[in-house]
């Protein structure tokens, strides 16, 4: 019954896959101190969103300073030499914008959205974080406490809130994945005055930064403005160090039991895998959709509808700028062995190691691919973060158009294989996460 | 169900958002981190001035009405060839009486099968076309690419009119419900909410019915099914649909999807207002063992959306705390007096009946204090007119936050069902920013002494009630604080006087003697005690033995196999199963385990030489029984707490309260019922384990056998 229903289903949508997305046009250009600048008109909504992505993340600290990157987006809200402390949020709030920020391993993200007739305030508040950030003591003291509550906050009081920072330490023992984000309290408390100012010599340089600006500007008005504030920024530092540590292969597997304030038993398994934009990792992508996007997906199929083992599975490559790791895992049922979750989970990697994908399934995951492309670019603040995501990882802004035809050359058999080649036990880590021991 | 969040888990760890800042006007040194000429960047120093602001333009919608009564809304948007389906009803609000969420349940199990579809089919017809479908007690939603819209709807309407209510799936949906709500004891938040939901509404008003186990099991799918072909009517219900069609497409499809819909007549149903709240109040929940304590100041207010007053005195909200980080709790609270992470509040307009609320969680020591602050700052607010800047930011913020929203056609699309829905102005929306600009200071403080109550307020707090409960009496308008459980239930009065002469030594002897007698508990020489439990529709076993109170054995089986096994032998101990057992020597778990080899533990707490100290904490409800509370602190500092049947003197209750590094201390509660007669000595055989698993373990007995013979390998260790 289900077979010919779904089969009816192919003929019906099964029509050649035209991304008829709508196109998204930019300009970009270089400033003379390297400022890499992209501007994206969109005129439909008086809004405009602002941000910078410094080509700096937690992939770029010393191994004695971890969580640095992170720290200092914390501090570079702090203030300029115009801008005193906590002035940046009232300057945004009283212009009816909003602001955030973020880190990532490889990356620190800045933005602001803003109604479009204050695109100069924005412009203005980037480059003073650019060109002379200032942090008082009040505020390093300050920030400081507010990393511990957030690393309180999203690990050590969240269940399972370790287990990205498990499986890396784990997964990777020489590149600087291996440590966490958010860094070690020890090494925060440690840093000194001569630290933050290094950093942000090091980093905070226009030529590692990229200015992105999407909605409603006029780009002849945007480009007078961006040479106004960021023509004069000079270079501070023409080397900017990018880690070139290349990370052996796992050789074997690494098994271990980590006890967690949890209820239901989980298994983690990392797998390494390569850089994205690589063809594999597109594969691997693909991999990933086909596991574990979707109700109807293999691994929630059998293991949360079917079988019953699990409450949760879930599969997704980390997608980083050095090669990384793909996190697959399943939360045990009541009553179910975590074992026994694993060898679900096994036999439904083997499934995909042996047996090619049929045609129908195949199609799906296209389907899946096509509408998450599309859908992901729906607001300016989105858009900008994307364009500056295409540059500074791939160097081709206009991925931002295209990156959906990588996706859909990976064939079926590009499947199994990754399937084959990254996802075997020598080249995983297998946590299993168990509840601390409980007296009766 | 309760749903781990790991996908978001990890995004949150990847991208650590930064917390807004404001300044608090200390001025230090500071550190610059250039040096630079001033002379050629003194321009820098003043902030651009705005352009001419570009008029907000509203998009438009579209909307008619089938035969069937179904109202259709549609926004056109093209920007990306995607489009959505929100179907929602309009019906009163139900009260759900002794099936409290069986609305809810009936919206997830919609979508588990058709009379035509099993879940399987239906999961593989949606991911085939890449799309979204998702189905609630009052509604269906739906999106997808463009390209694929008649197959989704198609799917979505056969879902909407062809439920098949499975059995298979309503027991699947009860069990993961009842997972999550027994996680409700441990959750400070839930249980703030659920004491702020019965004493802002009442039991009788369906914002105050909250659910219990006892709920979930009672709901039945014929309740399920009857609430379905009761309520599911296009006659009172919107179809909302948004994004790459056109209006005359979207008629078409509405025609052909929606027009064969059957009206019916659909139960009115009128509530009469809560009554307001007369003096404070403060209600408390313990949770054992926390270290935070969750505060909400509440109170049910009379404000509709639309009404005159709700521009203005969301304004003033923002004031107080709402929206804008730039606050007066976030500034007092938090960068003032660094009491919490965060202090909001807000003012919430609903046709049935709104609410106020202003709230932290706060460590312990600063419970009271806090409480203090909140309630000055209302008052303040009252009493002070507010600054020209204060109300300029806000206002500033929300006509930003206004124009943002429009960047979205969602937003448009709610614009023009709430006009329908709540029969406002049909240019409400488009006023709406002369209406905020209009907002005055006298507005402001007229709003504040309407809708803010410091004296007329339910003081709701969850959190150690050893540590903070005393230190809030001072608030309570009649100096009495009402107790709660975790779902709302008012306990009977917690302060009653103790008699004279009892102390912990005394309840626990009482205990004693109530079971059998000193001579006879001492007699028993080994236990044999085997439970049955019934863990996910799966039969459990349960087997525990002591031998001479000084060796133990736990075997847990399922299916005839142990799956798990813990064996001491007075020396070492054996701890797995499956095949992967390990032995142990020393540590935590032998110290457990030596405690465990106790058949009659309580006979350690009277021995001279006791490793145990015992105080009595008070009196307590237990499930309807007053209960004295004894705290057991072990040697190692661990507390436990036992509560003894004021009537009875039997143990009915302990709760054991463990660190967990870096985390809330995570407690244990057993619930010890049915005593009955075993070889002179009255034994529990129904034990329930709370906290330990994501639900309740109910454990019943099948036999328990004193001083009988146990097998040697039963304590064998390796």
């Amino acid at each position: 019954m289900k077979k010919t229903f779904l089969l009816m289903f192919f003929a019906v949508v099964s029509l050649a896959l035209n991304a008829q997305m709508n196109k998204i046009d930019f300009q970009e250009y270089t400033l003379d101190n390297g400022l890499h600048v992209i501007l994206h008109q969109d005129k439909s909504t008086p809004i405009v969103a602002v941000s910078i992505m410094y080509h700096v993340g937690s992939k770029n600290e010393k191994p004695d300073r971890t969580g640095f990157a992170h720290f200092f987006e914390h501090l570079l809200f702090e203030g300029s030499e115009n801008i005193d402390r906590g002035e940046y949020t009232t300057y945004v709030e009283n212009a009816g914008g909003t602001l955030n920020a973020n880190t990532s391993f490889d990356r620190t993200y800045y933005y602001e959205i803003l109604p479009s007739n204050q695109l100069e305030l924005g412009l203005w508040l980037e480059s003073e974080r650019l060109l002379h950030a200032k942090v008082e003591d009040k505020g390093v003291e300050t920030q400081r406490e507010v990393v511990k509550e957030e690393r309180r906050l999203r690990i050590d009081n969240q269940p399972y809130g370790s287990i990205l920072q498990e499986s890396m330490a784990r997964a990777f023992t020489k590149h600087p994945y291996n440590w966490p984000i958010i860094g070690s309290m020890e090494h925060l408390n440690a840093a000194e005055e001569k630290d933050y100012k290094q950093f942000y010599n090091d980093f905070y340089t226009p030529n590692n930064a990229i200015l992105s600006i999407a909605g409603d500007i006029d780009y002849d008005q945007a480009k007078v403005w961006i040479e106004k504030y960021f023509g004069s920024i000079p270079v501070k530092n023409p080397n900017v160090y990018r880690p070139s540590i290349k990370e052996p292969a796992l050789g074997g597997e690494v098994r271990d039991t980590i006890y967690d304030n949890i209820q239901l038993p989980a298994v983690v398994m990392t797998y390494r895998i390569p850089a994205q934009g690589t063809p594999d990792y597109y594969a691997v992508a693909m991999l990933g959709t086909l596991l574990s996007n979707g109700q109807s997906s293999r691994l929630y199929k059998a293991l949360v509808d079917e079988e019953q083992k699990a409450v949760q599975v879930g599969n997704f490559p980390l997608g980083l700028e050095d090669p990384g790791a793909a996190i697959t895992y399943g939360i045990a049922n009541m009553g179910v062995d975590i074992l026994d979750v694993e060898k679900s989970i096994d036999a439904q990697i083997e499934m995909v190691q042996n047996e090619l994908i049929s045609d129908v399934e195949f199609q799906k995951l296209k389907n899946q691919t096509e509408n998450d492309f599309i859908s992901s670019n729906s607001r300016i603040a989105g858009i900008a973060e994307s364009l500056a995501n295409y540059k500074m990882y791939f160097g081709d802004t206009n991925l931002i158009n295209n990156e959906l035809d990588r996706y859909l050359a990976v064939t079926k058999e590009d499947i199994q294989r990754v399937a084959k080649e990254y996802y075997n036990t020598n080249n995983r880590v297998v946590l299993h996460y168990l509840p601390k021991p409980v007296n009766p | 169900m309760k749903k781990y969040s790991i996908y978001l888990l990890f995004m949150g760890v990847f991208f650590m958002q930064c917390s807004k800042k404001t300044t608090d006007g200390m001025v230090d040194k500071g550190t610059e981190m250039v040096k630079e000429v001033a002379s050629e960047t003194s321009w820098r120093s003043g902030v651009p001035s705005p352009g001419e602001a570009r008029a907000i333009q509203l998009g438009e919608a579209n909307s008619f009405d089938l035969s069937n009564g179904l109202k259709v809304i549609v926004v056109e948007n093209h920007k990306i060839p995607r489009v959505s389906y929100q179907l929602s009803l309009n019906n009163d609000q139900i009260l759900e009486k002794d099936q409290v969420g069986f609305v809810s349940v009936a919206g997830s199990l919609m979508g588990t099968g058709t009379t035509t579809k099993s879940k399987a089919d239906i999961d593989a017809a949606v991911d085939f076309i890449g799309a979204r479908l998702s189905t609630q007690g009052s509604g269906v939603f739906a999106s997808g690419l463009k390209k694929h819209s008649q197959k989704l709807l198609e799917v979505m309407t056969d879902v909407l009119y062809n439920p098949s209510f499975p059995e298979e799936e309503f027991k699947k949906i009860k069990t993961q419900t009842i997972s999550g709500l027994s996680q409700t004891a441990s959750n400070a938040d839930a249980m703030a909410g659920n004491v702020a939901g019965v004493l802002n509404y009442g039991v009788n008003h369906p914002y105050g019915e909250i659910q219990t186990e006892d709920d979930v099991n009672n709901m039945t799918i014929e309740n399920i099914k009857k609430y379905y072909n009761t309520y599911f009517k296009p006659n009172n219900a919107y179809l909302i649909i948004v994004g790459d069609v056109t209006p005359a497409e979207a008629k078409a499809d509405a025609e052909k999807y929606f027009a064969s819909w059957k009206s019916g007549k659909i139960p009115a149903t009128n509530y009469s207002a809560p009554a307001e709240v007369k003096g404070s109040n403060v209600a408390f929940a313990n949770k054992d063992g926390a270290v935070q304590s969750v505060i909400r100041i509440t109170y049910p207010v009379n404000l509709k959306p639309g009404a005159d007053d709700q521009i203005k005195s969301s304004v003033m909200n923002s004031i107080l705390g709402g929206g804008v980080f730039s606050g007066r709790l976030m500034q007092n609270l938090r960068e003032d007096k660094a009491y919490t992470y965060g202090s909001r509040s807000s003012l919430s307009a609903n046709s049935l009946v709104g609410n106020f609320n202003a709230g932290a969680s706060v460590r312990n020591a600063v419970t009271d204090s806090s409480v203090y602050e909140i309630l000055y700052e209302m008052e303040r607010l009252r009493t002070e007119p507010v600054s020209a800047e204060d109300i300029q930011l806000v206002k500033n913020s929300m006509a930003g936050g206004f124009a943002r929203s429009l960047e979205s056609p969602q937003t448009i699309a709610r614009f023009a069902r709430n006009i329908y829905k709540f029969n406002l102005p049909a240019d409400y929306y488009e006023t709406y920013l002369q209406k905020l600009d209009a907002v005055s200071i006298a507005d402001i403080q007229a709003m504040a002494m309407k809708y803010i109550r410091p004296e007329n307020a339910n003081i709701v707090v969850a959190g150690s009630k050893d540590e903070v409960a005393a230190n809030l009496i001072k608030f309570d308008a009649d100096g009495v604080i009402d107790f709660y459980d975790a779902f709302g239930k008012k306990l009977e009065a917690q302060e009653t006087a103790m008699p004279e002469g009892v102390d912990a030594k005394a309840i626990v002897s009482d205990y004693i003697d109530a079971i059998g007698g000193m001579a006879k508990v001492k007699a028993v020489k080994t236990m044999v005690s085997k439970y049955k439990a019934d863990i996910m529709g799966q039969a459990a076993g349960m087997e525990t033995g002591q031998k001479d109170n000084k060796m133990f054995y736990m075997e847990m089986s399922m299916g005839g196999n142990i799956m798990q096994e813990q064996r001491f032998d007075g020396v070492q101990a054996k701890v797995g199963g499956m095949g992967q057992s390990q032995t142990i020597t020393e540590g935590p778990e032998i110290d457990a385990m030596k405690e465990q080899a106790n058949a009659f533990g309580q006979l350690l707490y009277l021995a001279g030489d006791s490793p145990y100290t015992i105080d009595l904490k008070g009196i307590e409800d237990v499930k309807g029984s007053k209960a004295y509370k004894v705290q057991v602190t072990k040697a190692s500092g661990d507390k436990l707490y036992e509560f003894y049947d004021v009537k009875n003197n039997l143990l009915i209750k302990t709760m054991l309260t463990q660190d967990v590094p870096g985390g809330e201390p995570q407690s244990i509660t057993t619930e010890i019922a049915d005593y009955k007669e075993v070889s002179g000595i009255m034994v529990p055989h129904k034990v329930t384990i709370l906290g330990a698993m994501p639900f309740p373990l109910v454990m019943n007995a099948e036999s328990i056998t004193l001083n009988g013979t146990i097998p040697a390998a039963k304590f064998k260790t390796n």
